[in-house]
């Protein structure tokens, strides 16, 4: 048993901890189809994502906090989907962008596409939409800020070796 | 010449002769990868930095269109066709309605083929425009990306104020198109065609957009290190293109001047003056200059069509119950990215019996591993980059 | 605005339906083919499965329709699992297609053979067009045809553990089975047709393109 299992941290450190963490989340863009388009598109010069203090160029999950996943998750993509999630630090964080990653959005009957990537990683945010608009996809981003801000740190400590769902 | 610039050259020559063994390295790039335009997976053996074969691995996004198509009508596989090729979904929508059209014998009033058509060049520059942006960036330029996005905003805001979608419109029925469909149950019939001010805002973001062009032409295009990566890089001959069934801009780029607007009747292309863009080389280079060629033409064909647009019924009278007649019928359309065309058998049904979709980037990147032989590694990126394909176009 | 019968879209075209007729026909004659349709202005070419290869040279080599635009498959069942099954019985086959064209005068042919649906195997295209060894591996994936001689008949978009062709009339679609369409919303009417939209109970749970009275928007 560790000191933070015991004992949790204080209030004002941890207020303090999750406000730095949420302002300077570092995305890792896992764009698969046309969501991920969108996702450009916010990250670009008239929806300029980095003032949420998202930075959207990480190549590598290793250096990211934060998955967006936009866009149709193939039961062939769905291996690799686990595995970069897998290889990124905690804590994490996933936002499921668009019908698909969500529950398999118009290919729900089709006999390749996995019905949510919550089926194989777990999932903080939902965006809704087909594609959702750059406007939601920020809005999801500011859901998850407050989602962070809100965090008992000794929980998350506690879950760093959860399970997929 | 010294005795120790003699030793030195005596000694570079005997180390070259020295054959040294090399293992050959696979080497795996993507599914994931921010230069691979989606989930293409390429695993390619190379020989330090030579590549002797690749095997692209597809299939990451395939997400069975043509099974699932046989269980919807067809107002229902709109919906689905503007998501195969997803930065140009209205380019995907239009032959898709012409092929039902045609077994229907629906004539489509002239204004909608007009706008129509004012929708498939907007959505082609948007494409071009992602390609700009994307081509560069994988380069290692970041600036024209937000040239490119900059401008592809406002060719979506456009196509947003009329289909109320900003890049998967849904936009065509069969019998024509419908305006303000997507502003939700509260629209009633009485407002039934463009918005207040579209023409005009065509005209101005056309002007725009050729401003943009000549900026890409002294950003980009005179740029050495662009230059360095992508003349005379990934040629083409027209023989090997033809003989995989590359068509579009890449086609255009290895010197045909085969384009399908100038050969099919499905829009009122007949009705404008534009010129096909063609390349000499069939490199990258060439691939770069006839997309941005294809803007300039999409925009004058955009500014003619603002001009000439008849004024009538937007929709033909169709029955509310969509049915095919019986019949096969394959319509073809060029798109942003080269051929498509659906091959649909129907069963005078509600939905198809068959639909076969062909597209563009699927045979474009069927090409990919006999150009790629023998490039260098950062010439992998540098020439399927060029191709411009989406890996939704390529899996379907 | 429902159009007469003759086509008019395609009367605009500088080869009118009778051009295409004759070319069909001319087309159909050098590769010595069965039948010939230009219907919808589709030129489609009915060749003997033995003459598959030949055909394709000849039309290459001969007709100058270089540039291979795609081959697929069609499954004619009277047994299917998902969809409408055809309103008349049909021959139990596979019929190949394989569209070819110019790139001087945009015509585009559509070569078809007929195969067996048990044990379907035809010779390879890809020592004549080399397009075509991606196009055969998807319809042997999806249709589990045997593409004789073709080098590499590997799965193209499927995992490998994948078991079934998905494109063939019996492969059903097991989403759809476990959760029925909904299809309340799909009924649902626009609101200018909203008082004559079908008020059928039945019609809600039926899954599209299943039920033919139903009326998807």
């Amino acid at each position: 048993m560790g000191v933070v299992e015991k004992f949790g941290i204080p209030k004002p450190i941890s207020s303090l901890l999750n406000w730095s963490r949420k302002y300077s989340l570092w995305m890792f863009q896992f764009g698969l189809a046309c969501c991920a388009v969108e996702m450009i598109a916010a990250a670009g010069p008239r929806y300029d994502m980095m003032r949420f203090g998202i930075i959207p160029f990480p190549a590598s999950p290793r250096q990211a906090d934060l998955m967006i996943v936009a866009g149709t998750v193939t039961d062939k993509m769905a291996p690799a989907v686990r595995r970069l999630y897998d290889q990124m630090p905690d804590p994490k964080y996933v936002i499921s962008m668009g019908s698909c990653a969500n529950c398999g959005g118009p290919y729900w009957d089709s006999y390749s596409v996995t019905k949510g990537v919550d089926q194989i990683i777990p999932v903080d945010v939902y965006v809704p939409g087909c594609p959702p608009r750059p406007e939601a996809l920020m809005d999801g981003i500011v859901m998850l800020q407050k989602k962070i801000q809100a965090e008992d740190m000794r929980e998350k400590w506690m879950e760093r070796d959860r399970e997929p769902v | 010449m010294t005795i120790e610039q003699e030793a030195l050259k005596h000694f570079s020559e005997v180390s070259v002769a020295v054959e040294l063994q090399t293992p050959d390295m696979t080497l795996n790039i993507g599914p994931q990868h921010p230069s691979t335009h989606g989930v293409l997976r390429i695993v390619a053996k190379v020989d330090g930095e030579r590549v002797s074969d690749v095997t692209p691995v597809i299939g990451y996004m395939h997400r069975g269109y043509e099974k699932i198509a046989e269980v919807r009508t067809y107002p229902q596989i709109t919906a689905l066709v503007n998501r195969i090729d997803w930065v140009s979904g209205f380019a995907n929508e239009v032959p898709f309605m012409a092929a039902a059209e045609k077994l229907m014998e629906i004539e489509v009033p002239e204004r909608a083929r007009y706008i129509r058509m004012i929708l498939t060049e907007m959505a082609r520059i948007s494409s071009h425009l992602m390609f700009m942006a994307s081509y560069p960036l994988e380069l290692g330029a970041t600036t024209p990306l937000m040239f490119a996005l900059r401008e592809r905003e406002r060719v979506l805001d456009l196509i947003e104020s009329v289909t109320g979608g900003r890049f998967h419109p849904n936009f065509n029925r069969i019998g024509g198109v419908q305006p303000n469909a997507g502003a939700g149950p509260t629209q009633k019939k009485a407002v039934q065609d463009l918005p207040r001010g579209f023409l005009q805002g065509a005209r101005d973001a056309m002007d725009s957009l050729l401003k943009t062009c000549v900026e890409f032409d002294e950003l980009v295009t005179g740029n050495e290190i662009f230059l360095a990566r992508c003349k005379g890089v990934g040629i083409l001959s027209p023989e090997l293109a033809a003989d995989f069934g590359v068509s579009g801009p890449n086609l255009r780029a290895s010197g045909v001047a085969f384009d399908l607007r100038k050969h099919t009747d499905y829009l009122p292309y007949d009705k404008v003056q534009f010129e096909v863009a063609t390349g000499t080389v069939g490199d990258s280079l060439d691939r770069w200059l006839v997309r941005l060629e294809e803007i300039r033409q999409s925009a004058y064909i955009i500014q003619q069509a603002v001009d000439q647009i008849p004024s009538g019924p937007l929709q033909a009278k169709v029955p509310k119950i969509i049915k095919v007649p019986k019949g096969e019928v394959y319509v073809r359309a060029e798109n942003p990215k080269g051929e498509m065309g659906y091959y649909i058998v129907s069963d005078g049904g509600q939905g198809p019996y068959r639909l076969k979709i062909r597209s563009a980037s699927y045979s474009n990147i069927s090409v990919i591993p006999i150009l790629l032989e023998g490039v260098l590694v950062p010439d992998i990126i540098a020439i399927m980059g060029s191709f411009d394909f989406v890996l939704g176009d390529v899996d379907r | 605005m429902t159009a007469s019968p003759s086509d008019t879209t395609a009367t605009e075209e500088p080869t009118g339906p009778s051009a295409l007729d004759s070319y069909a026909e001319s087309v159909a004659k050098s590769v010595g083919a069965l039948s010939w349709s230009t219907n919808f202005d589709t030129v489609k070419v009915l060749v003997a499965t033995d003459k598959w290869t030949s055909s394709l040279r000849t039309a290459k080599n001969e007709l100058g329709l270089i540039f291979f635009s795609f081959l697929s498959a069609i499954h004619w069942s009277n047994d299917v699992e998902v969809g409408d099954a055809p309103t008349e019985p049909v021959d139990e086959r596979l019929e190949v297609l394989a569209a070819v064209g110019d790139l001087i005068e945009g015509r585009l042919v559509h070569f078809s053979t007929s195969l067996p649906v048990n044990g379907a195997a035809l010779a390879t295209l890809t020592g004549i067009y080399g397009g075509a060894n991606w196009h055969e591996r998807e319809a042997a994936e999806m249709f589990a045809i045997d593409f004789i001689g073709h080098p590499n008949l590997e799965k193209l978009y499927l995992p490998s553990e994948f078991e079934g062709h998905p494109l063939r009339k019996s492969f059903p679609l097991l989403s759809r089975e476990v959760k029925p369409w909904p299809g309340k919303v799909d009924v649902e009417g626009m609101p200018e047709t909203d008082e004559d939209a079908t008020q059928d109970p039945a019609a809600e749970t039926m899954p599209s393109g299943v039920s033919t009275e139903n009326p998807g928007k």
